[in-house]
């Protein structure tokens, strides 16, 4: 079950780098489009935004699997170690909490889109629920994510192995 | 009443972000708890929307793609190259080689949006080649933490895309806004290593190898991959021919011809820095979503607009309202990460800003001075923990080192202040 998951966050964070390359191109598109007109493609904007949002939600449970999304860690360090577990799963639950809601209400956004026949304002006149299934099924993958650690947690296994941090985010 | 909910829900927030909560998250979930307090509006609908709105806005594309650059970058041997490139230039100078830090920094804040990136890719490789002749650690590392900081001040920057999204202020004009500030504190750090090698002369080692003029215009050549793609990047963007968002998928395909050039384009750099862009714009992504709906839910509580009568009813001068905004967010800033101090202030500050008086574009640019300071102020400050990992030294130790480059940002926020066109003016010459 854990080996299906680790592959299914995997696998996702590699969808989501393909949308990156999306959002890359969408861009590209529009300002070849300016120069060499045949190659415009109406909307591009809106395209790139769309696989740029995609690719965010997508990826946010391998990011967390991989420890890389920021907590304040400044006084959770300090904790003992016996204590700092209870705040941990503390922690686990509040965001298992949050990432349902997101997950559940981004659904819901979905289905409404779908059953109003929303479409963008944009040149691309996109049906809305299609770039909508990536915050949907991103979102609920997180909270999968976030449910698996809190198992973990409780079961007092490893969350990941530590060696696999690898270099620091280059953040800011 | 509404009082005490409001200090309530602040003193919340910060207890969920102090017990360790993923920022993102805890912003979201005080932004829920707060609007269902205040309103009677559905929620759980607002929130999707809203951030469903701020993830895929098309202003926002710009900060993937210049993420996904720097990644790139950080795999070539672009900062080898620099140092080849000025290392020749700089031996005559008081402080000779320690200069490659500050113009190496300079430079590649130029095409990187980061701070930490910066510090990162200049300093492994101008740490051990000063180390290798001698240079004292002090003032080698301290300088390189301070210059590191650049990568914000001096476009792209991400901190600026973030806040040109958030204030609705032109990030074109902010990257331009941000250039000639940060030159000049770059020229602030530069007197500082001058005077302190004037001082401590015993502790510079001697220049190493004599270069004749015409040798030092041929070893400049390593400046080129790196000046091209300057000129690609800021240069379509100050004569308006592209937008910050087209500049950087400029910036992308050109830093991978930079690195193919150079051979360091296999599959696994490549691979590598697309999966590490990605999951750390993910990361941005997330506190964004948070803050969005966070912003939506302070304004039904109406904290921003209570926050602007409160101060103006104080009648603070302008320079007060800044001096004390400095100590507010530096204080903030030993605690917080740079983005995530942004995106929480400015949905409440900005009203207040406004009201002040102050050109939104100048107090961006003030804004970020003020966020690059919290990269070198310790408990949690993103550069020294750059910098503790290659050098292992404790952040105590690294932060006294930066401590006269912090003063200096202090200096130059005053000169900003009484000068306000070191900011205003060049944007205020852009095409568009």
């Amino acid at each position: 079950m854990r080996h299906f998951l680790d592959r299914l966050f995997d696998a996702t964070g590699y969808l989501a780098s393909v949308f990156m390359i999306g959002t890359l191109l969408a861009v590209l598109s529009s300002i070849f489009g300016r120069i060499i007109p045949a190659l415009e493609l109406r909307g591009a904007d809106a395209y790139a935004g769309y696989c740029m949002a995609t690719s965010a939600f997508l990826a946010l449970a391998t990011t967390l699997r991989r420890g890389e999304h920021i907590r304040v860690t400044l006084i959770f360090d300090r904790i003992p170690a016996g204590i700092r577990r209870w705040v941990d799963v503390a922690c686990h639950s509040f965001a298992l909490v949050v990432s349902l809601a997101l997950a559940w209400f981004s659904i819901r956004l979905v289905r409404q889109s779908h059953a109003f026949n929303d479409i963008s304002t944009g040149f691309d006149a996109t049906p809305l629920w299609i770039p909508q299934m990536g915050m949907a099924i991103g979102t609920s993958i997180l909270a999968l994510a976030f449910a698996l650690d809190l198992a973990l947690l409780i079961l007092g296994k490893p969350l990941r192995t530590e060696a696999s941090a690898g270099e620091r985010a280059h953040i800011e | 009443m509404d009082f005490y909910i409001t200090a309530l829900l602040i003193v919340a927030l910060f207890a969920i972000l102090g017990s360790g909560v993923w920022i993102g998250l805890a912003l979201t979930g005080v932004a829920w708890i707060g609007m269902s307090l205040f309103t009677s509006r559905p929620v759980g609908d607002s929130m999707v929307i809203t951030i469903w709105g701020s993830a895929s806005s098309w202003t926002l594309t710009a900060l993937p793609l210049f993420i996904w650059m720097g990644e790139i970058l950080f795999r070539t041997k672009l900062s080898e190259d620099m140092f080849k490139g000025l290392a020749p230039w700089l031996e005559k100078l008081p402080g000779r080689l320690l200069h490659t830090n500050i113009i190496g920094c300079t430079i590649f804040a130029a095409v990187s949006g980061s701070s930490a990136a910066t510090c990162a890719t200049i300093g492994k490789m101008t740490l051990p080649e000063l180390k290798r002749r001698g240079y004292p650690d002090s003032i080698a590392i301290g300088t390189l933490a301070g210059a590191g900081t650049l990568g914000l001040l001096i476009p792209p920057s991400i901190i600026m895309i973030v806040y040109g999204v958030t204030a609705n202020v032109s990030i074109a004009k902010l990257f331009i806004a941000g250039v000639f500030p940060g030159l000049l504190l770059a020229g602030l750090f530069m007197a500082y290593t001058i005077v302190w090698a004037l001082m401590h002369p015993d502790q510079i080692p001697p220049a190493d190898q004599h270069f004749s003029f015409g040798q030092k215009l041929y070893e400049s050549r390593h400046l080129i991959p790196v000046v091209s793609l300057i000129a690609a990047v800021l240069g379509s963007i100050y004569t308006g021919i592209a937008t910050a968002t087209e500049a950087a998928a400029l910036g992308v395909v050109g830093s991978m011809l930079v690195a193919s050039l150079q051979g360091e384009l296999s599959w696994k750099n490549f691979r590598d820095s697309l999966l590490g862009g990605t999951r750390l714009y993910c990361m941005i992504a997330l506190i964004l979503a948070g803050a969005s709906f966070l912003t939506l839910s302070m304004g039904y509580i109406g904290l921003p607009r209570h926050l602007a009568e409160w101060i103006a009813s104080l009648h603070l001068s302008p320079l007060a309202l800044v001096v004390s905004l400095m100590a507010f967010f530096i204080v903030l800033g030993c605690f917080l990460d740079g983005i995530s101090m942004v995106v929480l202030t400015m949905g409440v500050l900005l009203p207040t800003v406004e009201r002040a008086g102050f050109d939104l574009i100048w107090f961006g640019i003030f804004v970020v001075l003020v966020v690059e300071m919290a990269q070198i102020t310790p408990p949690v400050g993103f550069n020294l923990f750059v910098l503790q990992g290659m050098t292992g030294r404790d952040i105590a130790w690294l932060a006294r080192r930066a401590l006269p480059l912090f003063l200096l940002m202090v200096v130059m926020v005053l000169l900003m202040y009484f000068v306000p066109g070191i900011a205003t003016w060049l944007p205020q010459q852009m095409s568009g």
